[in-house]
């Protein structure tokens, strides 16, 4: 093998043993040292995404969260008790995640768990809880969670759906259909209820493509094939930073004409995607930052007052853990306790405040919820439609 | 000509002209040096954050081109001292470390910038009309510039007395160090290049992509294969090795889709790295 | 050993005593971490073991996982499962033998080529669990797996998974103290020079690669039911990466080190990944640094101890007669090249060379540097091949075999710069030359093979008493001693001809005069027909009955020694004037 110099001094085994040594046991000792357990809490443990592909979101989630444990506990807490929040990795594998949920279970013994992360993990949370304890899902997904004592404020496609489609029809036309969208579950859920209700729109569905999630995609192909179909929407199921890579390659080859509806659009991606890039763009959703009522503003003054001019961006993810743990109070305060059982009897048909608006939990427990349909062009999000207590379209029992 | 196959073809151009300016730095160090660098994606990310540094300040795009340059050559410098030249005779070893640099870089950058996608604004907006076809004019602008520089780098290595020091390093070490060549100081200046290429590719894509800090991790896998199929320390096996891999992932993207070409592309990796590892064109 | 058993014994009852101690949750921690320090193993087997770095485990681990999950998803309840689950390991296994078959035949030094093949298959398995919905419950996974009959309690997956833990442990032990653990350490230290003791480095690979397959098969094999859950993550790249992070601060060369990595740093990062900020930061500056001045991990520091320990049990055992060379016979051998030609480029290296060993006797190869007397023992040991002509030793046709078939076929080689496998102990390395001709593939796992003895063993130790320090590395022996070493593994693997190259390169006088006796015994005792490489006319004039003369890859001349003085042409070339 080639050898192009010499080596460098290499330190003695006992340095190195001793400077890790001394380095590990700096890093772990405040977590060796457990803080003293105050058995008079209620615990809401949370899932946030503190690591992984998702942690952009980690700090706005944590923020709302806390921001939600201060009101709740302003306002006397929960069933008399001091509300404590316990904020743990969802960023990580499912098994993982079933790691932490046991933890928290068992050792922490929360009350209730609030979770923001991806369907993989929620899987797996359920199975390791088995319905011992209440458990909240909040972000946006896919649809079909029914397992017993899971409560899922999550924005669901038919809730999307429903609102956005129509709108686009009249707005746009939906003569033509173009699906773009990462190669998983999500995606080709709401491709397939998207489907349904285009043709019932009177309009056709000319591609339908998928993207491998997790691989370097690049989309100058993809862009050039649906210029060259002109549709008159295209429905953006990617992802990520595919979604951002997305929208910019499409409007640099100025194809921002047609209109495109996004699946997954919330304020970050909108920043990467950036506002030269984002006309004719539009998202539907439970919340946007902008949203222009009482509620919200009330929501960013609080927000404001407590994080400052440092604090994250607010979107929907981060939203949903405010909305969770507020959802929390309120049917365990209306329950008297966490007993699954008597949750579940005082979920029916709870309604509750989140900053996007008035939420209804049902018996599928999912909620209705107002949704909002928004404008991206030019950066930032332009409400220019809401409609009040959409139905989520489970069928859980 | 129909402009859905000329501008098609223009892709493929294109898809092939980004992927020899990722693989560049790249080439050099592991063609050259045989460095496996699995951290080249996260220069090339520190490359695109400069971009981002210059589009907060205010300051031109030009301008993050040396910013970008610095970083990655104080970086490269700092590596390759501490990390790179211990293991020159280890290779796994060198394979590993490289990879935990790349986590390292990756939490100090999301220390810095949090987690999110940076937009920085494309420096030539606007679409040029090719023969019909209307094409980014950014993406043109990378084609047209790429292929004079790539050009007068192989000049200077065809031609230069570096480039020939360099050629008897990598080809036969002892024997140029006997002859007075100070390998280890070639050796380092190659690395720090490599790095300062790796930089300049991030300047370049980080308006096509946005910068976040978990970009780099597309680039490096793609990045080895084109090397692996292209063959080690061959300039021409730069270019096709990067024919291929990027030219075949563009064209079967255009005609049937995506995970079929992501899944050529692999497959085909496959085959060069057991059947052909030495590439097509094999320099050492 | 009691030393060993009572470690044993006190880690076991630790084992056993978690659940009680530590409580439900660290329980089922632990579980799953077994299983990941059960496929940690399998990685520090080929790495720490057989030198080749696997990087995509997630590819074998997600395969039995997923397997494991369909069986007891479609036939639970059915006593069938009994039958099909051991597939969910097996099949791994049997894939990766044959990844590693297709890789590395008659290949040597493939190994980073290797791990960026386990990369792109792993990322390749990673988008086929995703996309193909209908059977791998695509991004979501595969949900509601049943647990395994009589284990659906924490504490009894608990025990099933330290059991199979201990059992994987037992098994890496078992296969690192067996001949075939000592055989793999020198193939990772000098893959071309085993080939000559008649070694099939391919097969010796792809069995470790294999092992590891089916480690991570069985993990995956216990992770479904255990788990409930299999989603595509587990067969992605960066739990690979992972597990490889976990082996290398562990310490791969170890039995204990891979498990001990994963079970701490897994551990540590559960508990401190949400309460420090900066655990990712600290955990890849760890590991750069035991990549960089701790290659042999946390455990490995403990390695002077262990060596002492392993010094004060190590007795020679009572020794047993080898069986004979594959080769048998001492007939005498008959080489014949007839015209081979061999050109690179405009080069041509052997140029119609045509020579002929027929008596028993002592020939020695000279010639001009560049003449290609190495090339011509390259080509007739198999690493190159002739492009043209024949080369047959008792009438078999060398052209078409590999390296290791001709050294069993009794041709033997000592390279110039003595090559042995210095961190192995001088014993080890007289061990390794021993068996590669006479012991078959599966007799690597019989510990008999460490009582091997032979009479020229036994006569070798006489003449060279340093042979009898089994414990000292080979590495710490003077150039002199490794010369003296490395022929008496070429000796007593008791070819039939044996090829010197330059046999006293460096030695001084005295020890180049042991030496040249111990070429003139071994052709008496041995009967065995020896061509020497040499520069040095006297030694020339000393040992050679006959002389062969190469000048640009083909003979120019051959005699005996005073025949060959008196030719002017052999002169000429020596002087330089061009013939």
């Amino acid at each position: 093998m080639k050898k192009f110099t010499s080596t460098l001094i290499k330190p003695t085994r006992r340095q190195f043993l001793t400077s890790t040594a001394g380095a590990l046991a700096l890093a772990s000792a405040p977590a060796i040292i457990r803080p003293a357990k105050a058995a008079d809490n209620f615990k809401i443990g949370l899932f946030a995404a503190l690591t992984g592909p998702a942690s952009l979101f980690g700090p706005t989630q944590k923020a709302c969260a806390e921001l939600a444990v201060d009101q709740v506990n302003a306002a006397g807490g929960i069933n008399d008790k001091k509300v404590e929040l316990i904020v743990v990795d969802g960023g990580v594998s499912p098994a993982d995640a079933a790691k932490t949920g046991i933890r928290l279970m068992l050792n922490e013994q929360v009350d209730f768990v609030v979770g923001s992360h991806d369907s993989a993990v929620r899987q797996a949370l359920v199975a390791a809880f088995k319905g011992k304890l209440p458990y909240v899902y909040t972000p946006i997904y896919e649809g079909n969670e029914c397992a017993p004592h899971t409560y899922v404020i999550a924005d669901t496609p038919p809730q999307q759906l429903d609102l956005a489609l129509p709108w686009l029809a009249q707005h746009s036309g939906m003569d033509t259909v173009y699906m773009i969208g990462n190669d998983y579950v999500w995606p080709q859920v709401l491709n397939k209820y998207a489907k349904g209700m285009i043709a019932k729109l009177g309009g056709k569905v000319v591609g339908e493509e998928y993207m491998p999630l997790g691989a370097p995609n690049k989309f100058e192909e993809v862009v050039t094939r649906i210029k060259a179909a002109n549709p008159k929407l295209v429905f953006v199921t990617l992802v990520g930073g595919d979604n951002v890579n997305f929208n910019r390659t499409f409007a640099a080859f100025g194809a921002d004409k047609i209109t495109r509806l996004s699946s997954l659009l919330e304020e970050n991606t909108l920043l990467g995607i950036g506002k030269e890039n984002a006309n004719n763009l539009y998202g539907a959703m439970s919340y946007y930052a902008n949203i222009e009522t009482p509620r919200n503003a009330a929501f960013k003054q609080a927000y404001a007052a407590k994080f400052g001019a440092k604090a994250p961006n607010l979107s929907l993810l981060g939203e949903d853990c405010y909305a969770g743990v507020k959802f929390t109070a309120a049917v365990a305060n209306k329950a008297g306790s966490a007993n699954t059982a008597a949750v579940a009897k005082a979920a029916l048909n709870l309604t509750f405040e989140a900053p996007g608006g008035q939420w209804t939990m049902r018996a599928n427990r999912h909620v209705d919820k107002d949704m909002h349909l928004a404008d991206a062009t030019g950066g930032s999000f332009k409400v220019i439609k809401s409609v009040a207590n959409m139905a989520s379209g489970q069928t859980c029992t | 000509m129909d402009p859905l196959i000329l501008t098609q073809g223009l892709n493929v151009l294109f898809a092939v002209t980004l992927l020899v300016i990722i693989v560049l730095g790249l080439a050099v160090v592991f063609g050259w040096l045989g460095v496996m660098n699995l951290a080249h994606g996260e220069f090339i990310m520190l490359g695109a954050y400069a971009a981002v540094f210059t589009n907060q300040h205010g300051l031109p795009f030009i301008l993050a081109v040396p910013l970008a340059m610095l970083v990655c050559g104080t970086v490269g410098w700092l590596v390759e001292r501490i990390l790179i030249r211990p293991l020159y005779a280890r290779p796994f070893d060198l394979l590993l470390a490289t990879w935990g640099l790349g986590i390292l870089i990756r939490e100090v950058v999301e220390a810095f910038y949090g987690g999110g996608f940076h937009n920085v604004p494309v420096p030539v907006a606007g679409a040029v009309d090719v023969l019909g076809a209307s094409y980014p004019a950014y993406r043109l602008l990378i084609i047209a510039l790429a292929a004079p520089l790539i050009g007068l780098m192989l000049w200077w290595y065809l031609k230069s007395s570096t480039g020939a020091r360099v050629k008897a390093m990598v080809g036969n070490p002892e024997l140029a160090q006997a002859v007075g060549i100070q390998t280890d100081v070639l050796a380092r200046n190659t690395f720090i290049f490599g790095s300062l290429l790796a930089g300049l590719a991030g300047v370049v894509i980080a308006p096509l992509m946005s910068a976040n800090p978990y970009m780099g991790l597309d680039f490096v896998i793609t990045a080895f294969f084109a090397i692996i199929v292209g063959g080690l320390g061959s300039v021409l096996g730069l270019f096709v090795g990067s024919g291929i891999i990027g030219g075949l992932d563009s064209v079967v993207s255009a005609i049937l889709n995506r995970t079929t070409a992501y899944l050529l592309v692999l497959a085909i990796a496959v085959f060069f790295l057991w059947l052909r590892p030495r590439g097509i064109f094999s320099r050492v | 050993m009691a030393y060993f058993l009572a470690f044993s014994a006190a880690l076991v009852a630790l084992v056993l005593a978690i659940p009680a101690v530590l409580g439900l949750y660290w329980t089922f921690q632990l579980s799953l971490t077994f299983l990941y320090a059960i496929v940690a193993i399998g990685i520090g087997i080929c790495w720490g073991q057989g030198g080749f770095l696997p990087l995509g485990q997630g590819m074998f681990l997600g395969l039995g996982a997923y397997m494991s999950g369909l069986i007891l998803v479609n036939y639970s309840g059915s006593a069938i499962i009994w039958l099909l689950l051991p597939a969910a390991a097996i099949v791994p296994a049997v894939l990766a033998w044959g990844i590693g078959l297709a890789v590395f035949r008659g290949r040597t030094e493939s190994g980073p080529f290797f791990a960026l093949i386990t990369l792109a298959l792993t990322l390749l398995a990673f988008q086929i669990a995703n996309t193909w919905n209908d059977v791998t419950g695509g991004f979501n996974g595969l949900r509601n797996i049943p647990d395994l009959p009589g284990m659906d309690g924490y504490d009894a997956r608990y025990y099933f998974a330290a059991g199979a833990l201990v059992a994987a442990l037992g098994l890496a032990a078992w296969l690192i103290n067996a001949p075939l653990g000592v055989v793999w350490r020198a193939l990772a230290q000098n893959e071309r020079r085993i080939v000559f003791f008649g070694y099939s480095t391919t097969h010796l690979k792809a069995t470790a690669f294999a092992v590891a397959g089916f480690l991570a098969g069985f993990a995956g094999l216990l992770y479904a039911p255990q788990q409930n859950l299999v989603t595509p993550t587990l067969s992605g790249f960066l739990i690979s990466a992972d597990l490889v992070i976990w082996t290398a601060v562990g310490g791969r060369r170890s039995v204990i080190g891979p498990p001990v990595g994963a079970i701490l740093i897994g551990v540590l990062t559960t508990e401190l990944r949400d309460r420090v900020t900066v655990w990712e930061v600290i955990v890849s500056l760890v590991f750069i640094l035991v990549v960089l001045y701790l290659p042999n991990g946390l455990v490995g520091m403990l390695a002077p101890l262990q060596r002492r320990l392993a010094a004060l049990a190590a007795r020679r055992p009572k020794p047993v007669e080898a069986p004979p060379p594959a080769h048998g016979g001492l007939a005498a051998p008959a080489l014949g090249v007839d015209g081979c030609h061999l050109s690179v480029g405009d080069v041509h290296i052997l140029d119609g060379l045509s020579l002929a060993l027929e008596a028993p006797s002592i020939y020695c190869l000279i010639g001009p540097n560049g003449a290609g007397k190495t090339s011509t023992f390259n080509t007739i040991t198999g690493e190159l091949k002739s492009q043209s002509g024949d080369i047959r030793f008792d009438g078999v046709a060398l052209g078409a075999l590999p390296p290791e078939r001709i050294a069993k076929l009794g041709i033997g080689r000592k390279f110039q710069i003595p090559s042995v496998f210095t961190e192995l102990s001088v014993r080890d390395n007289i061990h390794v030359a021993l068996w590669g001709t006479r012991a078959r593939f599966l007799d690597l796992l019989k510990p008999s093979l460490r009582r091997w003895q032979t009479p020229v063993l036994a006569q070798l130790r006489q003449r060279y008493p340093f042979l009898e320090n089994d414990a000292e590395m080979a590495g710490n022996l003077s150039h002199g001693e490794r010369q003296i070493l490395e022929l008496a593994m070429s000796l007593v693997a008791e070819p039939r001809l044996l090829l010197l190259d330059e046999p006293c390169a460096g030695m001084s006088a005295e020890d180049s005069q042991i030496v040249i006796d111990t070429i003139h015994w071994a052709r008496q005792t041995l009967g065995l027909t020896v061509v020497v490489i040499e520069h040095d006319m006297a030694l020339v004039r000393e040992i050679a009955d006959h002389i062969f003369v190469m000048h640009q890859g083909s003979l120019l001349a051959q005699g005996d020694v005073a025949s060959i003085q008196a030719d002017t042409r052999v002169r000429d070339v020596y002087v330089g004037i061009t013939v």
